[in-house]
Order: structure tokens, then sequence, then C-alpha cells
């Protein structure tokens, strides 16, 4: 008897080696690029646990691949340089003070009061002036998974922009309607650390779209921790598990979003983690993490060339001796500084 | 006595209904130019047809006349023969003649194949989408045993069977699935369209269509010289002669179309970030499958950008340092990578080049200089799948090497054909979603150049629906590529962001506040001028018995 017991134990641990997905898919998943859009939406000293939220979301998804030309990044108030920042130019998000989440490399794209409502949705639906630079532009196409994350003050149906305007589920809804008929996603991970923070993805009605919220309506989404050094409080409860959860995620995890959804139990979180699956068309036990927060490119080996000639012989132009070039050099004008002003004779 | 206050009040209530109810209904309207949505809504129900011109000669001195007629209707049936249904069709106009004494000179006077489809591309001026299927005989020195497609629009055959359907059959096939790409043009027709309706929709994955660059007006391509140790290996290319001598067929024949930006640049002291695997009996260093699509994104992050809206494509050529010299890429079987190089969908591709260490006692840095023919041999392969110029079904047809022409005349109308379907898809469903949006949404400020943009893109996309069902691909490709960026820059525009904070439920707010107080006072007092007049009507009535 023990003897079959082990053997189906065995067979189960043969099972389970086998059921990882084959590794020459290399087109497996279908979308080709991902971008993150992270927003923190409030501002003043005291909500500096909102500005490392977003910060350390932006570091957990850059280490898990997504370059900087593919996250938009919003952060409302600047805590590192702030006068009451007994640390300048540094955020914590820990009491321990270990990671600087502001660091060496940090790009924000939107700042301060630039920061906006009207921004944000811009950003989101691409209706942008058309001075603004590639930085600051959201240049998703039909393949493109998006990862956006907000955090901020919220209430039942609003968050709180900056502490003067509201930005409201509905017009959240819409945003992504206008981005699902312009084919601007392919799929998208929303996630929000605020209070009542469910009523923010309650109104979403385009597909593909996976919602995950810290708080149902009418709870409060809680702090975890301050620092007595700095005197605030740095990180939020919900961000804080779901930082740790992804401080074990590699680049090449297979973990799922089904596991990503456990984070945070109601004893720990005090407050009900909440998610909407109806409108996402996969399984979320059979979606990886990677999908949305991080950047596994697919690739494709080069099986065969062309074949082309030498072509030196026929052009004899080189670097340095081609009439082109020569035109060109001899077109160039040299200003003068006077003459680019109306100056007085 | 003159009831003063009754005309004063009937006097008030006349100027505020007349003359100030429509002012303030005027004068608060929002501006908005009319669209022309019903000509939208047509555009959509649409079912595009693109014509394509087939002309078959024959060389062959077996087949006759009748057998020519036969063909001709074989030939027509089949191809006109759509099994792939949907809102996108083909047209063929096919024409079968013999040859001429002139023709059959020309026969004779080539020595090769690539000679005579050079030939008959002078004789014959074969312009975009029109295509030549040369019947060779089987006693020519230049018969075919498979059918073969020439750099210029011409596809060769021999009749090795004597069933005339049947080969009529697979002249079809051959055309309908290699020369015009049906399946390619179906393809980027339905991606691009989406689905508006559908309520739960998904794209499959699917490998030409995830690989293929998107349609746009322009394109940014960017080569690269990753070189992660310069004070020993100082790798030198002249990128400028090679982008001339090799990319520039191909830049001067997609010039009319899109707008390619060419720009290099050359990296030092980067390397890859992975790591890779180390084979102590060859004595070389590999970096299998599964490393690869880590390598992309560290680098990517060096890269920069150039300073446009355009899609970026990014070829970079890795020298690998002294410590890692030889690497390879290895792919499933273990076998080494001939080539060396992958290529990541929609992004460009990487290649490794290997350069021999310096000796023990050399000068440091060597300068050794990089074969830029391999390197573009490789990028532009890339170039050509990343473009989707290159067919890559399985099937028994030869294809000409392209070599340093880099893309073949039908080649070109493939591309052509399928981005100008990509295009009008992609426009008419951004013109059906900003219509519904400005529909649903009655106060949103429409400026006139909006529906400008709007009005050209709906004239554009009706101008390349008649040239493409014509078989006109060039002016077809020509009139929705202005469909499509007059469409982008009316969806787009700024103005259009939703208002935000004066939805139709909170204008009570505004205006109650306004008009309440006033509105008491007049109307009752029209109420009690109405009361007088009843009373006094009733008096006089009574006056008059």
């Amino acid at each position: 008897m023990i003897f079959a017991i082990l053997l189906s134990l065995s067979t189960s641990v043969l099972t389970v080696n086998t059921a990882d997905p084959p590794v020459e898919e290399f087109f497996a998943s279908n979308h080709t690029n991902n971008w993150a859009v992270l927003v923190d939406a409030s501002r003043f000293w005291f909500n500096y646990r909102h500005v490392a939220n977003v910060l350390s979301i932006y570091r957990s998804v850059k280490r898990l691949g997504i370059p900087d030309s593919h996250i938009i990044l919003m952060v409302a108030d600047d805590m590192a340089c702030n006068p009451r920042n007994p640390r300048p130019a540094t955020v914590f998000n820990n009491a321990n003070q270990n990671i600087n989440v502001y660091g060496d490399d940090v790009e924000v794209d939107y700042r301060g009061y630039e920061v906006t409502v009207e921004n944000f949705i811009r950003v989101l639906t691409g209706r942008l002036p058309p001075s603004t630079p590639r930085s600051k532009r959201l240049l998703s196409d039909e393949r493109s998974n998006i990862l956006v994350y907000m955090t901020g003050h919220g209430g039942d149906g609003f968050l709180k922009f900056q502490d003067s305007e509201e930005i409201s589920n509905v017009e959240l809804a819409d945003a992504f309607q206008q981005m699902w008929q312009k084919r601007r996603y392919h799929e998208i991970f929303f996630m929000i650390d605020t209070c009542q923070a469910e009523s923010m993805f309650q109104k979403f009605y385009s597909p593909n779209i996976l919602a995950v919220a810290s708080s149902k309506v009418g709870e409060d989404s809680l702090s975890h921790h301050v620092d007595p050094a700095i005197g605030v409080y740095v990180i939020d409860r919900y961000t804080y598990y779901a930082l740790e959860f992804l401080e074990n995620v590699q680049p090449g995890s297979k973990k799922t979003m089904d596991q990503f959804f456990k984070v945070c139990p109601k004893f720990q979180c005090q407050s009900t983690v909440s998610v909407r699956t109806d409108l996402f068309q996969r399984d979320p036990k059979k979606t990886i993490i990677t999908d949305f927060f991080g950047s596994v490119r697919n690739v494709e080996l080069l099986t065969e060339t062309l074949n082309l000639q030498d072509s030196t012989a026929e052009f004899s132009c080189s670097k340095d001796k081609c009439p082109e070039e020569k035109l060109q050099k001899t077109s160039v004008q040299l200003l003068s500084y006077a003459k680019q002003f109306p100056m007085p004779n | 006595e003159k009831p003063l206050h009754i005309h004063a009040a009937v006097g008030i209530g006349v100027v505020c209904l007349v003359i100030g109810l429509p002012l303030w209904w005027k004068t608060t309207e929002v501006y908005r130019v009319s669209l022309p949505y019903s000509d939208i809504d047509q555009l959509a129900q649409y079912k595009i047809q693109y014509g394509v011109d087939v002309t078959v000669i024959s060389f062959d001195e077996q087949m006759v006349g009748v057998d020519l007629a036969a063909l001709s209707k074989h030939l027509m049936e089949s191809l006109d023969r759509n099994p792939i249904p949907g809102d996108i069709s083909s047209r063929y106009r096919t024409s079968v003649k013999e040859k001429t004494s002139q023709e059959s000179s020309l026969l004779s006077s080539c020595t090769s194949l690539s000679d005579l489809d050079a030939k008959l591309k002078e004789v014959f001026k074969q312009d975009h989408n029109q295509y030549y299927v040369i019947l060779l005989p089987q006693t020519s020195q230049l018969k075919v045993n498979a059918p073969e497609i020439g750099l210029n629009r011409n596809i060769f055959f021999t009749k090795t069977e004597n069933d005339l359907k049947q080969f009529a059959g697979q002249i079809a096939q051959t055309l309908k699935e290699v020369v015009v790409r049906e399946g390619s043009v179906l393809k980027a027709y339905e991606a691009a369209k989406g689905s508006r309706n559908q309520k739960f929709y998904r794209l499959q994955p699917d490998k030409e269509r995830m690989r293929t660059v998107r349609s746009h007006p322009g394109y940014d391509i960017t080569f690269t010289l990753v070189n992660p140790q310069p004070d020993i290996i100082d790798a030198q290319w002249d990128i400028q002669h090679a982008v001339r001598a090799y990319l520039e067929p191909l830049t001067k024949q997609l010039k009319k179309y899109a707008t390619v930006n060419i720009q290099s640049q050359v990296l030092y002291f980067t390397g890859l970030m992975t790591k890779p695997k180390t084979d102590t009996q060859k004595k070389e260093y590999y970096y299998t499958t599964k490393e690869l699509p880590l390598i992309i994104n560290p680098i990517e992050a060096n890269l920069g950008s150039p300073a446009s809206n355009n899609p970026e494509l990014n070829f970079l050529v890795y020298v690998p340092t002294r410590d890692e010299h030889p690497l390879h890429i290895r792919d499933d079987t273990g076998m080494n990578l001939a080539s060396n190089a992958f290529l990541s969908p929609r992004w460009g591709g990487i290649y490794i080049y290997n350069i021999p260490s310096p000796p023990q006692n050399a000068s440091l840095p060597v300068r050794p200089s990089i074969d830029m023919r391999k390197v573009m041999e490789i990028f532009l392969f890339q170039i050509r799948l990343l473009f989707n110029l290159l067919y890559q079904g399985s099937t028994s047809v030869n294809l000409m090497p392209v070599g340093n022409k880099v893309v073949a005349d039908w080649e070109l109308d493939g591309w052509l054909r399928t981005h100008c379907v990509e295009n009008l898809a992609t426009a008419t469903a951004t013109l059906q979603s900003l219509a519904q949006l400005l529909g649903q949404i009655s106060n949103i400020v429409i400026n006139d150049d909006i529906g400008q943009e709007v009005q050209s893109a709906v004239q554009s996309i009706k101008e390349s629906y008649q040239h493409l069902k014509e078989g006109f691909l060039e002016k077809a490709f020509l009139a929705s590529r202005g469909a499509i960026i007059s469409s982008e820059k009316a969806f787009f525009d700024p103005s259009l962001l939703e208002l935000l904070y004066f939805p139709e439920d909170q204008k009570f707010a505004i205006y109650i506040p306004l008009f309440l107080p006033i509105s008491f006072p007049v109307f009752s007092s029209l109420y009690k001028a109405c009361k007088w007049f009843r009373e006094r009507k009733v008096l006089t009535k009574a006056k008059q018995e």
C-alpha cells in the first residue's frame, strides 16, 4: 500500500514537470509589447505614501523588463525634493529605508501640476496636442498589454486628483471604451489602491479588462506603517503586500494572476481585495503575471538570409569623397548671431 | 382706466418668450459642424473588391487556339472561385493570347530565365497590378518543372499535365496564394477592422500579423553597433556606405508610399545584460532560445528613440567581448544557428557578429572593420519579414532570389495591396467610432477643421475603393494613405475631449438659479393678465346682453 502511494506521488511529480508550456511556442502570447501607466493623484507631504506606492510599482515594472519609453509615470507632487524631507533626493517605501525607490534613473513623465484629470484622459485616449514629446504619449497598438495603476484618495465612484478635481468611474470607463474603439490595447490590467476602490471599476464595459481593487465600496484602504524618521506613513497596505509578491517574480517567472489576486487577505489588509474578471476572456489561473508586469518578447530565429552581391565595385563614392556630400556641406549656412534677431541698425 | 400693469405684464411675457427664449437657445448652442454620418455608415457596409489584371501568353506551340480558349475559360472559373467568403473579394480580368513573332524571337534570344524576365518587362512595360503568366514550351531550354516567379511581374509555367482544367487550377492557385496573396490581404483587413459589434472579441495569435509592422505613413529605422569593449576591439563599420549601397533599392521604391527615416549610432561600453551559457567542450559561449527574449529589454533602454510618432525598427550588431568569444545562438536541437541572428516582431533584429580575438601581443585596441555585406544580408532579410514583403507560405513554387534588388515588383504590389486594405479598414473604423462618439455626446464642440478632415477622409476612402476595384493599385494606395492621415488627425484632435464638468443632468443645476427667480413674477403676472382678459370678455358679453 505504501508502495502504491509512493508510486502515485512520483507519477504526480512527473506530470507537474511536463505541464510547463513548451518552449518552442515563441508566439504563444498574443501581445507583442507592454505598456504601463502609473498614476499618483495626490499631492502634499502627508500623502508621501501615495508617491512611494507608485514609485515602488514603477521599480518593479522596470525590473521585470518594461523600458522607460513604454512607461508613463505621473507623480503629482515632488516628495524627494520637498523641503520637509529629512532625506532629500530619496523616497523610501519602508521604515528600514532599504530601497530608495526614487533612485538615479527615475523618469517622471507628468509631474506636479501636470497631473490632471484632463491630461490623464488625454494620455489614455491619445488626444494630445501635436507638440507633445514621444515620452509623454501612450503609443500603444492593438497588440499592447497595458498595466494601469492608480493610487490616491478616492471615494464611491471617484478618485481625487490634486485635491482640487476628481475623475469619476463613468469617465474612466468611457476613456477605456475610447481606447477599445481605436484598438489601442489588447488587454488592460487595472490596479487601484484607494479607499472604496471597487467603485472605480464597476462601470467598465469594454472587453479584455482585468481589474483588482484594494477595497470594496464602503471600506477604507489603510496605510501600512509609519516611518518615525520621516514622520509620515510610507506605504499603503495593499501595495506593500503586492510588492512583496512582485519581489519574488523574476522575468521568466510562471506565477499567475490568480496567485496575485490572493495577495493581501483580509487579516493583513483589513479591507477586502476585490477583483473583476467578467470582462477578461482568459482564465486568470492561466494568465502569467509577466503578461502585464513585465515585458517578455517573442523572438524568431533567422533561418535564412538574402544573398547580396558585393556592391563596392559599382559604388565608387566613399565616406570622404562623395559628390552628394560635398553638395550637402556647401548648403550649410553659418548663422551669425545678429541675423537671428531684428536688431536696430 | 388703462390697465397699464396688464399691458406691461403681457409685453414682458411676449418679449421673454418670443425674443428671449430663442435668443438664449441660439447663444448657448454648441458649435458643431455637420458631419456626413450617413456616408460614414455606408462606407462601413461597403464590400471591398480589388481588381487584378492577368495576361497569359503562351509560347507553347503545342497549345493551339482551341486549347487556349478552353484554358481561358477554366482559368476564369478558377480565379473567380472565392473560397474565403467575406467583405473583401478579388476580381480578376484575364486575357489569354498566343505569342507574337516578336515575342518568340525574344524567347530564343534569352539564355536564362532572369534574362527573359528582364526583357519581358521592357517589352510589356509591366505596371503595378499587371501580371503576365508565361507558358514555356517543353522543348525550350528555359522550361521550368515547377512554377517560377520572376523578379518583375512574370510567372513562368510549363504545362506538365494534359488536363487543361487542372493546369488552369494550378495557375489560379499560384496567382491567388502567392502573387496576389489573397490570404494576407484578408487577414490584414480583418485585423484592422476589428469587431465593433462583438462584445467579446480577442485577436488570435497569428505569426504574420504579429510580426508585421502596422501600416503607417512613415517608419523610422535605426542601425546600432553595440560594442561592449571598444578599448580592446574597436570595430569599425561603414554604415553610410552600406545603407546607400544595399538599402537604397528598397527605400527608393518605398519613397513614394511611405517616408522611411534611417539613422545609425554606435553604443560603446554597453553589453547584453544576460550572461551566456558556456560550452566547455567546444570552448564557445551560446544563448538558447529561452534567454533571447530577455536580451532585448535592457538594451532597448540604451537605444534612444527618434523624435517622431512613427513605428520604429531597431537593428543591432553586437560584437562580443574578448572573454565571451565566440558567441553563438543555439536553436532547440542544440545546433549553432548559421545566421547568428534573431528578430523580435514589430521591433527589429539583433545579429551577433563574432570578431576573432586579438592575438596576445597585438597593440590594443585593434580596429577590425565589419563586413557590411554580411550584416546587410541579415538585416535586409529581417526587414523583408517585418514589412511583410516576403511570401512565407509553404508551396511548391520557386521564387527567384531577390538579391540586390531587395524587393521584387510583385512583392511590392502585394505590400501595396495589403497596406491599402489595412489603411481603408482602419480609416473606416476610425470614422465610425468618431461618428458614434460625436453622435452620443451632444455637447462636444466640432470645429471646422475637424469637419474638413472628416470630409476629406470620406472622399479619399471613396476614391480608394474606386481605384482598387478598377485595379489602379498605386492610386488606391495613395488615396488610402491620405484617408488614414485625415481620419487619424480628426479622431485624435485635442479639442475632442469629452466635456468633463458639464453633463446633461447638471445643466439644470446651472439654469434653475438663474431663471427660476425671474420666471415667478413673469408667469404670475401673465396669469393675472390672462385672468383679467377673460373677466373683461365675460363683462363685455354680459354688457352686450
